[in-house]
């Protein structure tokens, strides 16, 4: 007769009570486990899209990812001279284009991005056809891989033409379409879902641009050697290119923990906290209630020289179970939850595909567990200061009198 | 040569604080139970019976005097000690019998003894004894609101007596039962006296207190033969 099956008891002989309570704390509890996903949901998607594409370092012009573009020049020699470092594997030139596709009488904006490597080996996945081939591979002028959703827009199979024009600006600004080749269809972890995204090679791009060639990238992405790692290959690089511009995924992650996650970050905590607040007050409220009905019971359970430590033990047991049980019934609500609201969220325009606001973490279940678990001793003090205090002989008198 | 008392209250007063000013319920009150005793006390609503039963059975303090339960000062104790003379040396039958809702009349008798550290076994023949000796041996897995008004009493007294307590006090323990279910009541004190066990009463009801040893009647707060 522990005060935990004490504690059960009474929660089966009130069922509707316990019932209504263990809602009230699912939904609640779903909301916190939601908000918890939301904490570093973001953090961990982002980190995951950089580390899927296989390259751990990325060299820029600018400093940060500020929207303002800033090439790299001579990008080849810059290209050439990392891969010569000891630290390096491997390194892909990446440059990024506007552009027009047409396809029978439509016209869409899409954004070109040409590579040094086969989109494989940049992250794209091949849904169909043939993989874009490295640059001078192939005896195509302009070969491309298309994003499934303009495949999809343009009705596009492997082997289909396209024709793409460079959305450059001042006197090329009237260069003709070049026609193209679609050899694949894929998809890319950071296409925004709104975004058409096309992938080419050097040659592919240089023929868009009207064959100009400046030699620029946006980005050079470096995959570290295993046995160096991003930190080194990020000294090395930076060593050489002290005028450029060089980051870890570490780094760029950590940037935008500061800067652009911050915000649901702390959204997270405002709304977590109140959570949290609603589920004291919730639990608090009903056990409060629930032992207002019972101070007689208790009041002659004192006098039969049943301790103040097993009552009140038995009211923590009731809400531990409360809690607890709610607390469980909140995972899979709150689950259902956060895939409905991450698919509202991703709607937003610019959003890769890829990216998830809401991603189950065993770090979140344990804080989760852990919050609750404090959620339902806070919440078990009051009454059990109420019993704890009861003056029994006054309480009997009453309860007869009553 | 004198039987051991039990309990003795040794003049004590009880004031109450009251927003409109102190109430006395008890004045220079004296009363000692030995083992053999069966005591009753009579007398109007709010002539302090119960505040006397609540002194005598360690749950409240008088604000003058002293209670003297088995030669130790109830009040030199602290609230473990005290509870612990309530749970192992004194057995508490109410009015309203408050028997607890969610457990069956066979565990609310185990409960007490549960804490009292009694092992399980134990507490079960014990429980299955007292069940036999109420007369309820076929109700013991029956929850209390599947009991009549006098079955829950004499679960009651069961669970009162489930620590082989020196002292049981009855607070009107027939006052929610009718007339012929307050005598069958009032046979089981008579057989638990017999048996040995002291018995405290206070009641309104003069049949009951015709069947005690010793009587009194209260009146304002004052208790006389």
């Amino acid at each position: 007769m522990t005060s935990a099956w004490l504690a059960w008891r009474t929660m089966r002989r009130y069922r509707a009570r316990t019932a209504l309570a263990t809602i009230g704390v699912a939904i609640i509890g779903a909301l916190l486990f939601d908000m918890l996903l939301l904490s570093r949901g973001l953090v961990t998607s982002f980190a995951d899209l950089l580390n899927h594409s296989g390259y751990d370092v990325r060299v820029l012009n600018s400093q940060g990812f500020s929207l303002a573009r800033a090439t790299i020049p001579r990008a080849s020699e810059v290209d050439a001279a990392i891969a010569r470092l000891p630290e390096v594997a491997s390194v892909a030139r990446i440059r990024l284009e506007p552009a027009t596709a047409m396809h029978h009488g439509a016209d869409i904006n899409v954004a070109l991005i040409s590579s040094t490597h086969s989109g494989t080996q940049v992250a794209w996945t091949l849904i169909s056809g043939a993989d874009l081939p490295a640059d001078g591979a192939s005896a195509d002028r302009c070969p491309v891989l298309v994003a499934s959703n303009l495949a999809a827009r343009l009705e596009l199979q492997p082997g289909a033409p396209l024709s793409l024009r460079a959305g450059v600006s001042g006197e090329r600004s009237v260069l003709p379409a070049v026609a193209c080749r679609v050899v694949g269809i894929g998809a890319s972890p950071f296409s925004a879902g709104d975004e058409y995204q096309v992938l080419t090679t050097l040659s592919g791009m240089r023929a868009v641009r009207g064959g100009a060639d400046d030699d620029t990238a946006d980005v050079v992405l470096v995959a570290s050697r295993p046995e160096s790692g991003p930190a080194a290959a990020v000294h090395a690089i930076a060593a050489r290119h002290p005028d450029l511009h060089v980051y870890s995924n570490e780094d760029v992650v950590e940037q935008f923990n500061q800067n652009g996650f911050a915000y649901f970050r702390q959204i997270s905590v405002v709304l977590s906290s109140i959570t949290i607040v609603f589920t004291v007050l919730l639990v608090a409220t009903i056990l409060t209630v629930s032992t207002n009905q019972r101070l007689g019971e208790i009041a002659a359970l004192r006098a039969l020289g049943i301790g103040r430590r097993r009552i009140a033990t038995m009211l923590l047991w009731e809400s531990v179970l409360i809690v607890g049980v709610g607390g469980l019934l909140a995972l899979p609500l709150g689950g259902l939850v956060a895939v409905g609201l991450d698919g509202i969220l991703k709607q937003m325009p610019g959003i890769p595909e890829a990216l998830h606001f809401f991603v189950f973490e065993g770090r979140a279940v344990a804080l989760h567990a852990l919050l609750l678990s404090t959620t339902a001793l806070v919440a078990a003090l009051y009454p059990m200061w109420l019993t704890a205090r009861l003056p029994i002989a006054s309480t009997l008198r009453r309860e007869v009198v009553g | 040569m004198t039987p051991r008392a039990i309990v003795e209250a040794r003049s004590v007063g009880r004031v109450f604080p009251m927003p409109a000013g102190p109430v006395t319920a008890l004045r220079d009150v004296s009363l000692r139970i030995d083992a053999a005793d069966y005591v009753a006390i009579t007398g109007p609503s709010g002539c302090g019976k119960s505040t006397l039963l609540h002194l005598v059975g360690c749950v409240d303090a008088p604000t003058s005097g002293s209670i003297v339960f088995e030669d130790r000062d109830v009040q030199s104790l602290g609230e473990t000690a005290r509870s612990r003379i309530r749970l192992t040396r004194i057995g508490f039958v109410f009015q309203r019998f408050f028997l607890l809702p969610m457990l069956t009349a066979g565990e609310n008798i185990e409960l007490p003894q549960a804490e009292a550290g009694v092992p399980a076994a134990a507490r079960r023949a014990r429980t299955a004894e007292l069940l036999e000796y109420v007369g309820l041996a076929n109700r013991a897995d029956h929850l209390p609101s599947q009991l009549s008004g006098g079955e829950m009493q004499r679960t009651a007294i069961a669970r009162a007596l489930a620590n082989r307590p020196a002292l049981l006090v009855a607070d009107e323990p027939t006052g929610e039962l009718d007339e012929e279910t307050g005598e069958h009541v009032a046979a089981l004190f008579d057989r638990v006296h017999a048996d040995g066990t002291a018995i405290l009463m206070v009641t309104h009801n003069a049949a009951l207190a015709a069947r005690a040893t010793r009587r009194y009647a209260m009146k304002n707060g004052m208790l006389a033969s």
